[in-house]
């Protein structure tokens, strides 16, 4: 695809921050409110309407706040950890495609780019967790390091079976391919696991055990504030975004809005932008309702998951796809209007998906 | 497997159920009439001075000896307008140290303190000494909402 945005690639950069930062803005308001309810509260009510300014609020408290070195801390360490959070999560929207058009700068090689990148950031965590000098931030940081390393084999390996099916690393070739039918429905256990493993990745409920309050009280973040605090935050917010927007570009269409070929370019940009934004929303929504319901794995449990769980499972995943895209064609359709492969590869896929569903639930009751 | 599912459903239920908790400093719940918050001096409005003699059984009593109390001659009581020879001089309470236990109001003899249902002290340059006017004043103000409250006149029926 060629892009039609007319800026140069600096300038679409800039752009891509501020609608970060707005981003991650509107998630942590969106986040409180959604808790709230779940909680029969009502969340920020206080600044604005129903608590509208309440982010920016924040922010600009952030900004004010003293900017704390702590005496015993490694100066250098701990003054670049919070950047090399937020660099490489901030590096994931570059390639991650809002529509055809609407992409900073779309890469050939974009799941790729993205898979490396997003285990970038545990070198940040771990060094927040050295340099602080400070025994809960370096368990936090040594238990992000191994939370997020263990969570990086499922998740690459679920987006395998995508690239197997499409046959490419380019995002927005990945959504060309959907324009029919999601990839969810050929892949369902691989959105599974992708969901699960992205969400430890986030460090979001019930995996958030490097950050867990009540254990490690912020984990690597402890020692931090204002503004170096607020980065740190920012990052998460945006990975929170970065692999909501994802799942929906691998996933879930991306772009794509049934029933709407034949729009005009702009009209075209505009309504498949929404729809993008509508699904990652939901999906976010979905994150955070998580929130409100689960509580903590044990660190435990957290890498049994991982190991004996995911990692099978996506092996699984991969082996099925492969088979049914090489044997697929050759066997008899089982489901009616259905090329044989597809028929296939969604039958083996629920399949598995409920076999994974009843594995998680003999695991989970056997370690409660 | 099924619990998450169970939580998910039970959450969702939740998040449109009506708000239990109140928007505080614009709405507030209603006190109960005991409710107990600072203790406040009662003004006789008969002789026109407080019902308080200043005996310090109070003061003597309080768990935390948060009280100061001194007692003087009543001049009324030499023109014979009140029948008390004693009146309270000077009454302070360290509202930082008062626990608003309610023992000074259970061991008065002339039932001149109450609880009354003030508890927003906070403020920017905190006066914890208050002294008799303002004594007198919270308990007024507390009488002005004469609904809620176990007076002396309507302890009785509660």
């Amino acid at each position: 695809m060629n892009l039609t945005i007319p800026f140069d690639p600096a300038i679409r950069i800039l752009i891509l921050a501020a609608v970060v930062f707005n981003v991650v803005l509107i998630l942590t308001y969106v986040e409180r409110k959604v808790l709230g309810h779940i909680q029969q509260r009502l969340g920020p009510m206080r600044t604005g309407f129903h608590g509208i300014l309440q982010a920016p609020a924040d922010a600009v408290k952030l900004m004010f706040k003293e900017d704390l070195t702590p005496n015993s801390a490694d100066r250098l360490v701990y003054q670049l950890a919070p950047f090399l959070v937020f660099v490489p999560i901030f590096m994931m929207f570059i390639t991650i495609p809002l529509t055809a058009t609407l992409v900073v700068q779309n890469l050939d090689l974009g799941l790729f780019y993205l898979v490396a990148l997003s285990s970038l950031h545990i070198v940040g965590l771990l060094m927040a967790g050295w340099g602080s000098d400070n025994k809960y931030a370096l368990l936090g940081g040594v238990r992000s390091a191994a939370q997020l390393i263990s969570y990086e084999l499922p998740l690459a390996f679920a987006v395998m079976g995508v690239v197997l099916l499409t046959g490419t690393l380019n995002l927005t070739t990945i959504v060309h391919n959907q324009a029919l039918v999601p990839l969810v429905v050929l892949q369902p256990l691989g959105f599974v696991i992708f969901l699960i493993a992205s969400l430890a990745e986030m460090g979001r409920t019930p995996f958030d055990i490097p950050m867990a309050e009540s254990e490690v009280v912020g984990g690597p973040w402890v020692e931090y504030s204002g503004m170096r605090w607020a980065i740190f935050f920012l990052g998460e917010y945006a990975s929170l975004f970065a692999s909501c927007a994802l799942m929906v570009v691998l996933y879930l269409g991306g772009w794509m809005v049934p029933f709407a070929g034949g729009l005009d370019p702009i009209t075209g940009t505009i309504i498949g932008a929404a729809w993008f934004l509508l699904k990652t929303m939901l999906l976010v929504f979905f994150v955070f309702w998580l929130r409100g319901t689960l509580p903590r794995l044990r660190i435990d449990q957290l890498m049994a998951f991982a190991w004996k769980m995911l990692i099978p499972f996506s092996f699984l995943n991969l082996i099925l796809t492969a088979w049914a895209l090489v044997y697929g064609d050759e066997l008899p359709s089982l489901l009616p209007f259905i090329h044989p492969a597809g028929s296939w590869l969604i039958v083996a896929g629920s399949v598995a998906t409920v076999l994974f569903a009843y594995a998680v639930h003999r695991q989970t009751r056997r370690s409660a | 497997m099924i619990g998450v599912l169970k939580g998910l459903v039970q959450t969702w239920k939740t998040h449109w159920r009506p708000r239990v908790t109140v928007q505080y400093p614009d709405e507030r719940l209603p006190l109960q009439p005991r409710y107990m918050g600072f203790p406040g001096l009662m003004w006789d409005a008969e002789h026109d001075e407080p019902f308080c003699t200043g005996c310090q059984v109070c003061m003597r009593h309080c768990p935390t000896q948060c009280m100061t109390v001194t007692m003087m001659d009543n001049p009324k009581f030499a023109d014979d307008t009140s029948k008390r020879r004693k009146i309270i001089d000077y009454f302070s309470i360290n509202q930082s140290r008062c626990i608003a236990c309610s023992i000074c109001v259970e061991v008065c003899n002339f039932e001149a303190i109450e609880m009354t249902h003030i508890f927003e002290k906070a403020n920017y340059y905190p006066d914890v000494v208050v002294d008799l006017p303002d004594l007198l004043q919270m308990s007024a103000d507390h009488r002005a909402h004469k609904d809620t409250m176990p007076s002396r006149e309507t302890r009785d029926q509660l």
